[in-house]
């Protein structure tokens, strides 16, 4: 069907800003719901012939991340610091392409288990931390994880793991298959007594809802897959919002500034358009789906006469617990050639530590898995006592494929300090104040991941390692889980959006992407992120036909 | 498009797959499929990387001495090394373009080298006149400055990224790693999922597929 085209004069009853993981489930929910969208995405939009394994061009050159030459950030890790650029890098990463970063994720795709929504309950208070209860639960969110899987399309083994959190249907796929190092990983895990199991993927490893099988090439992570095989947004739920014939996907869009009238309503977006262009799109309400980073910059950088600090910011909490998901692990060895290089990136994760512990005298949760990646950038660190060049070095570097990796990934507490502003001085490449981002990771991640990294390093022994390198436990200085921002929760007072994603000051605004969480659960967000995007399409379509918004 | 004729291009093959992908044929042909693609692919691929054959951005004493700390980093043993990979072409490429903005800060750490060595050395041959030895005992000196340390990156950087920027001339990169360049795998990937017997269940545990 050809995509459906709206004037900018137009009033669509939605716009969706940012096509990721979340925004092109909405816009699909929204429209099929019999809605007008248009679905505005500060990238292009790409074809599966665009994407490529050039691993310089997707990891260092931006090549379809955002820009630092033309999308710049500042960072600082103390709040009374002046924040700085660094080195070209920017702090926050994310795709800048329709599919967000649904495109070019490495696809894990955990749910949250129960204690991940009352958490806060359970352990009392942290010191420092804005650590708190979701304002909904597990139960209520398992229908929309079940419905992810299902719609989007992932792969598993349900039942595998003992610590399994309660599920209504199993995964529609089978796992993909394991490759060496989660042979290695769970063989390791095995012999200290722990329960590793398939890792859930969100790639096909059969042909599901019109899209092949993965066909291994390695490259996950960072990269558009090219066969369609990832069950990216652009691929799943994007294509199914423009059959209605009622969502447009305008790309090369940005979105700078949310329109309001003089009755506290938004009245639609200013954005830029592929010819740097201001348009205005008009529209009976606006949802913010653009990621943990973006959402809170456009809010406060769309600050009126009445919203003085930023837009749905009468908390002042807009921007504030950024969260990472910190983690550790360890490199490690073997005698035989694992070609980490072949396969999907993650095939076997384990979940046994999943739960705070008091006992360990912080806190902390997590899971770990094992993983690989391409070769670009494989020899620029070296382990302690491994020559930097030279003949010894060389010899190394030859060794690319004997590597793996157990990976640990984790909790992060909400720290009201760690947070992304409007830095006071930087624009982009469109004159737009840049983001600032302040974060310190809290010392509870530190010794959680100082943990998490022991643990790698005791299944690699056990698995039989020949060599082992424990990972550096250094503090966070950049991330592309970007959650918190613009928590979730039903006091104005200390959250922004309520349990249906609708900001409390503004009726017809609603946000819904990683900024939504109210703590960070275990390390991998994403599906949690989409199964609030179906909630979330559901009950605002609600709210929709009962004109309530 | 028919689809038992052979498929000349990669983007051709993709555009292929999504006009056929919910068809039994294709589930059944699908490996066969993509290794022709990714046949086609890699020829083509190859067959359109020409050697680079000269430099835009560096001068002829930079290329000489820089190529000389690049081998010495990843020397030739019995297996090529940097200048075998032509990294100095990856450099080149990389300081005139996408990394344009470190040359000021390279130019001034390339002369300080230069400066640092001959006093050091006593004398004013260049540090690529020097034999090995002498090569080796000076970059033990500096290989902790900032200009050794970029040269380190972008001879790896030059070595290990695709071909088509310059470096890993005939991917004598990727071979020194083990790493195969192809688009489609299929298990097993290494040595320890060849005999893998599936997955066990816990005791306790019920797994369940649709």
């Amino acid at each position: 069907m050809a995509n459906k085209k709206f004037k900018t004069s137009e009033t669509v009853d939605f716009i969706v800003v940012g096509s990721g993981a979340s925004g092109g489930i909405i816009a699909r929910e929204l429209s099929q719901a019999g809605n007008s969208v248009v679905l505005m995405e500060q990238g292009p939009r790409l074809s599966p012939g665009d994407f490529d394994h050039d691993e310089l061009k997707v990891r260092q050159l931006s090549g379809i991340t955002n820009n630092p030459a033309v999308s710049p950030q500042t960072f600082r890790d103390d709040p009374t610091k002046k924040a700085t650029q660094r080195n070209g890098r920017n702090p926050l990463t994310y795709a800048r392409i329709v599919g967000g970063s649904s495109a070019h994720f490495n696809a894990n795709f955990w749910r949250f288990h129960e204690i991940d929504f009352h958490e806060r309950s359970v352990l009392g208070s942290i010191s420092g931390t804005g650590f708190a209860d979701w304002p909904i639960s597990y139960a209520e969110l398992e229908p929309y994880y079940t419905k992810v899987e299902w719609e989007v399309g992932v792969s598993g083994l349900a039942g595998a793991s003992p610590f399994d959190p309660p599920r209504s249907k199993p995964y529609p796929m089978p796992p993909l298959p394991v490759k060496s190092s989660g042979v290695l990983f769970e063989r390791g895990a095995r012999k200290l007594g722990l329960h590793p199991f398939p890792a859930p993927m969100a790639i096909n490893s059969i042909l599901y809802k019109n899209r092949p099988p993965c066909v291994q090439c390695g490259l996950c992570g960072n990269f558009g897959c090219e066969v369609m095989a990832k069950s990216s947004s652009v691929w799943t739920v994007i294509p199914e919002a423009e059959a209605t014939g009622k969502c447009e996907v305008r790309s090369e869009s940005y979105v700078f500034r949310i329109g309001m009238n003089p009755k506290g309503r938004a009245t639609g977006v200013h954005y830029f358009d592929k010819d740097k262009n201001e348009q205005f799109q008009k529209a009976k309400a606006v949802v913010v789906c653009a990621n943990g980073s973006e959402t809170p910059k456009l809010l406060l950088n769309s600050a009126t006469d009445a919203f003085p600090q930023g837009l749905a910011n009468s908390s002042g909490v807009v921007g504030k617990y950024l969260m990472f998901n910190k983690g550790g692990g360890a490199q490690a060895r073997f005698e035989h050639p694992l070609n980490e290089y072949r396969g999907a990136n993650v095939t076997r994760i384990l979940q046994d530590f999943y739960h705070s512990d008091p006992k360990r005298g912080f806190y902390g949760g997590g899971g770990m898995d094992a993983r690989s990646g391409g070769p670009l950038g494989w020899g620029q660190d070296t382990p302690e006592g491994t020559p930097e060049w030279g003949e010894g070095f060389k010899e190394y570097l030859e060794s690319y494929t004997y590597w793996m990796n157990a990976s640990g990934h984790g909790t992060s507490l909400a720290v009201e300090t760690n947070r992304v502003d409007i830095d006071p001085e930087l624009k982009d490449a469109w004159g737009i104040p840049a983001m600032r981002v302040t974060y310190k990771d809290h010392p509870d991640d530190m010794k959680h991941a100082a943990w998490q990294r022991d643990l790698a390093v005791e299944i690699m022994d056990a698995a039989g390692a020949k060599e082992i390198v424990p990972g550096e436990i250094r503090n966070g200085n950049g991330g592309v889980h970007l959650l918190g921002t613009c928590r979730m929760g039903d006091d104005p007072k200390t959250s922004v959006i309520d349990k249906y994603h609708r900001t409390h000051d503004v009726k017809n605004l609603f946000l819904c992407d990683g900024s939504s969480f109210v703590t960070s659960g275990r390390g991998q967000p994403t599906e949690t992120i989409e199964a609030l995007a179906f909630r979330a399409g559901d009950y605002i379509s609600q709210f929709a036909k009962r004109n309530e918004i | 498009m028919q689809v038992d004729q052979p498929i000349s291009s990669r983007r051709q093959f993709l555009t292929s797959t999504s006009i056929l992908a919910s068809s039994t044929w294709l589930t059944m042909n699908w490996p066969q499929i993509v290794s022709a693609a990714e046949h086609a692919d890699h020829a083509g691929h190859d067959a359109s990387i020409a050697a680079p054959t000269s430099f835009t951005t560096l001068t002829p004493v930079e290329v000489t001495e820089v190529e000389a700390i690049a081998n010495q980093i990843v020397p030739k043993t019995n297996t090529p090394g940097a200048r075998d990979a032509k990294v100095i072409y990856f450099i080149d490429r990389a300081l005139g373009t996408f990394w344009a903005s470190e040359l000021p800060a390279f130019r001034s750490g390339f002369a300080e080298f230069q400066a640092a060595y001959a006093a050091h050395c006593s004398t004013t041959a260049p540090f690529s006149a020097g034999g090995n030895a002498r090569q080796i005992a000076w970059l033990h000196e500096v290989d902790s400055t900032p200009f050794f340390q970029t040269v380190r990156r972008l001879t790896l950087v030059g070595l290990i990224a695709s071909p088509k920027y310059g470096g890993n001339f005939e991917k004598v990169g990727w071979k020194l790693l083990g790493f195969e360049d192809r688009h489609v795998w299929k298990p097993p990937f290494g040595y320890y999922d060849k005999d893998y017997p599936g997955f066990e269940a816990y005791p306790g545990t019920k797994p369940y597929m649709a």
